[in-house]
């Protein structure tokens, strides 16, 4: 296995520094799984992925969206996802009258449906806006994934959210790349289970 | 005999309707998933290292001169070009902000360039209207083969802009282009592993020129 072995220098450093974090990724593998799960039985039952964040996470929830309807690999079928990022007339209308903590869940209450799935992103956790659309969303039966980093924060410990998976890192750019590769790797397990569909209405056994 | 084999691919013989069976090769996934994006940082920190801290150096000396920098991709890398821009105009924290635009933002300049002139020039055109000497220009591409990130360097190096493309596989188009002034290829056939060593590389440019900005 290639390692960092020896002197480092400043880029090296910084590549270094994602190490431990993307290995912590592996122990969540449990979680990821029954998040996947989760996901395929929803978009199974005709559900749609509606996903949202600030700032860089912002970006990464039009990541997740063009992944799931556009899929790179060949052969993949579209799942239908959308963000709520992208539309900065609705963005800065509903900031500007309600507040900036109420943009997702006011998009939420009005283009999401009971059977749909919330991915909240949010770098440390915090983020307002991100908490209570996870919670709109529960309130409107949704399933509520959050991916989170640091130590999880407010939205981690959030009752409403059904699976949190957890970048454990205070760099916000480290917690961003692992998030890109936790949303990859769910797009691509939800696809493992969503193409066996004999196993999506079965329930986990503990 | 089956039962043998059956204890050796447990998958093959569950059948489909075996939870617990695809969920124990959705958990080896994850884990492999990550140990494949691991190696790939590391080798692409081997080849790549000093001349990232290199290019970093001299992107800190264009924006201690005035320079602007212009990001641009196409889908998810559209979005990695956004988050680069935001990254710079708007990192949070001490690091100190800088000019620097997506040229994915303003859907309205996108899809009027696409209709009336064609895709090809959506960044070009954006870079002959702003691009100054001394600029900035960061494209990305997964395949390395986006015609209109290949206009938009040849367009950014006319006007005396840096250049610096960031691609996947063995580079593409773009390691044969000679208005690139540094090409960081991450060498890899999965678009996902590419996408997120690419996250990395842009993530060291970006933490090295605030290092090195006079401000």
């Amino acid at each position: 296995m290639p390692g960092f072995a020896g002197s480092m220098d400043a880029a090296h450093e910084i590549f270094a520094r994602r190490e431990t974090p993307v290995r912590d990724l592996a122990g969540q593998a449990e979680q990821v799984a029954l998040a996947c799960h989760a996901m395929a039985a929803r978009f199974h039952r005709g559900g749609k992925l509606v996903v949202f964040g600030n700032g860089g996470p912002s970006t990464d929830a039009q990541h997740v969206a063009v992944e799931f309807v556009h899929p790179v690999i060949v052969g993949k079928r579209a799942l239908p996802a959308v963000s709520l990022t992208a539309d900065v007339a609705t963005l800065t209308g509903v900031a500007g009258r309600a507040g900036l903590d109420d943009v997702f869940a006011h998009q939420i209450r009005i283009l999401a449906e009971p059977a749909d799935i919330a991915l909240g992103i949010s770098s440390d956790g915090e983020d307002g806006n991100v908490l209570r659309g996870l919670v709109t969303a529960r309130e409107r039966g949704m399933l509520t994934v959050a991916l989170t980093g640091g130590d999880g924060g407010r939205i981690a410990r959030a009752a409403e959210v059904d699976h949190v998976l957890l970048a454990r890192s205070a760099d916000p750019r480290v917690v961003k790349e692992v998030h890109v590769t936790t949303y990859h790797v769910l797009w691509e397990l939800v696809h493992v289970f969503f193409e066996q569909p004999g196993v999506l209405g079965q329930e986990v056994v503990a | 005999m089956s039962g043998e084999l059956a204890s050796l691919y447990p998958f093959l013989y569950a059948g489909a309707g075996d939870l617990q069976a695809v969920l124990a090769q959705v958990r080896q996934s994850t884990v492999d998933k990550t140990s494949e994006i691991i190696a790939l940082r590391a080798e692409v920190a081997e080849a790549d290292g000093t001349r990232i801290e290199e290019c970093a150096g001299r992107m800190a000396a264009a924006f201690d001169a005035g320079g602007r920098l212009f990001a641009f991709g196409n889908g998810g890398s559209s979005t990695d070009a956004q988050d680069l821009a935001g990254l710079f105009l708007s990192p949070g924290g001490d690091a100190p902000p800088l000019p620097a635009f997506g040229l994915t933002n303003d859907i309205a300049v996108v899809t009027a360039l696409s209709n009336d002139v064609g895709f090809d020039v959506v960044f070009s055109r954006q870079l002959g209207a702003f691009g100054r000497a001394g600029d900035i220009a960061a494209g990305l591409s997964t395949s390395g083969n986006s015609a209109n990130l290949l206009r938009a360097f040849d367009e950014a190096a006319r006007r005396g802009m840096l250049t610096i493309g960031i691609a996947g596989y063995d580079g593409g188009k773009m390691a044969e282009l000679e208005s690139l002034d540094y090409l960081f290829v991450v060498p890899s056939s999965s678009v996902h592993r590419i996408q997120e060593a690419q996250t990395t590389i842009y993530h060291a440019l970006w933490e090295l020129t605030v290092r090195g900005v006079q401000r």
